[in-house]
């Protein structure tokens, strides 16, 4: 990608959406329907699988880590910054080798983002706590991936085809 | 376009349900790692003995005599811890229990078998709690 005043624009414009997406998910908790802590729908990913298809991997890697470090300035939770760096960078990682995929659709790349995220977070959480007992919570979460990360590839889906009119990144 | 753009296809694939599975099948592992009981190693229980708040004995389960232990306990009660030991899938290869008691209530006797960290006996009129705990850290809950 060039870094034209476009493409610079177009990354500020999806850092906020998702910072939005982020902030709006705190909003209505996911807990209140699944009992278990720490779930949420992701719908940060939706900003995350888009930018990788539509700008590439390192825009969308410069997007998640812009996202991760004002997010955690803006809820002031410093400790909340290595869940979602550690996350938010393996489920990076992971969508980038799926992508590569000719075989998986969105779907496929937005649920094994989404298991990735939540493999990720629980290595930070064995890291902070330095004992490998958290890891016993691994089970719910991916199961409640499975749903999430279908549900933020349905989302991304109907945004890729809302965009193939738009052309916004010629 | 740009040359970076590439389009991903928008309905589900059959290799979609790959992806899917592997993850079904991790989280199946991890619980089986985490929830099936554990054989040997792992963390190390100990079984604590109170007796009218102070504590009377404190052994690691691996050390435990093979037969029934009696305690006594406050206000002339007696109580029979016993051990018992199981072969079976998917029950606790360890496990203790108070057998028998003198006491009125006998709520400790029908409490049944301990045998994770954390669980407990109690019996009241004795003043006795027979608790279990696990040398490894007991966190709960981490709320990020």
């Amino acid at each position: 990608m060039k870094l034209n005043p476009r493409s610079i624009a177009l990354c500020a414009v999806l850092t906020a959406l998702a910072l939005g997406l982020s902030t709006l998910e705190n909003l209505f908790p996911v807990t209140l329907i699944v009992p278990l802590p720490g779930v949420k729908l992701g719908l940060a990913n939706i900003v995350t699988v888009f930018a990788l298809y539509e700008l590439g991997a390192v825009p969308a890697l410069t997007i998640l880590a812009a996202r991760c470090l004002l997010g955690g300035v803006f809820a002031g939770n410093l400790s909340a910054l290595l869940f979602s760096l550690l996350g938010g960078f393996t489920a990076m990682l992971v969508m980038i080798v799926l992508k590569h995929c000719r075989g998986l659709s969105v779907y496929g790349v937005s649920i094994g983002g989404a298991a990735a995220h939540n493999i990720g977070q629980m290595a930070a959480a064995v890291i902070t706590l330095g004992n490998t007992m958290v890891l016993g919570y691994l089970p719910f979460l991916l199961a409640v991936s499975l749903v999430t990360g279908t549900l933020t590839g349905f989302v991304a889906g109907l945004l890729f085809r809302a965009m193939r009119n738009i052309h916004l990144s010629h | 376009m740009t040359s970076n753009s590439s389009q991903p296809s928008l309905r589900p694939k059959p290799l979609d349900a790959l992806v899917a599975a592997v993850v079904i099948a991790l989280a199946v592992v991890t619980a089986l790692l985490f929830y099936l009981p554990k054989t040997g190693g792992g963390d190390q229980l100990t079984l604590v003995i109170t007796v009218g708040g102070q504590e009377q004995s404190r052994t690691p389960v691996t050390q435990l005599p093979d037969g029934p232990v009696r305690i006594e306990g406050r206000g002339g009660y007696t109580l029979t811890l016993s051990p018992s030991y199981s072969d079976l899938p998917f029950s606790p290869e360890w496990s203790v229990r108070v057998s028998d008691s003198d006491c009125p209530g006998q709520d400790c006797v029908h409490t049944g078998a301990i045998s994770r960290a954390g669980q407990s006996i109690v019996c009241l009129p004795a003043q006795v709690v027979i608790s279990i705990v696990s040398t490894a850290s007991d966190v709960d809950a981490v709320l990020g």
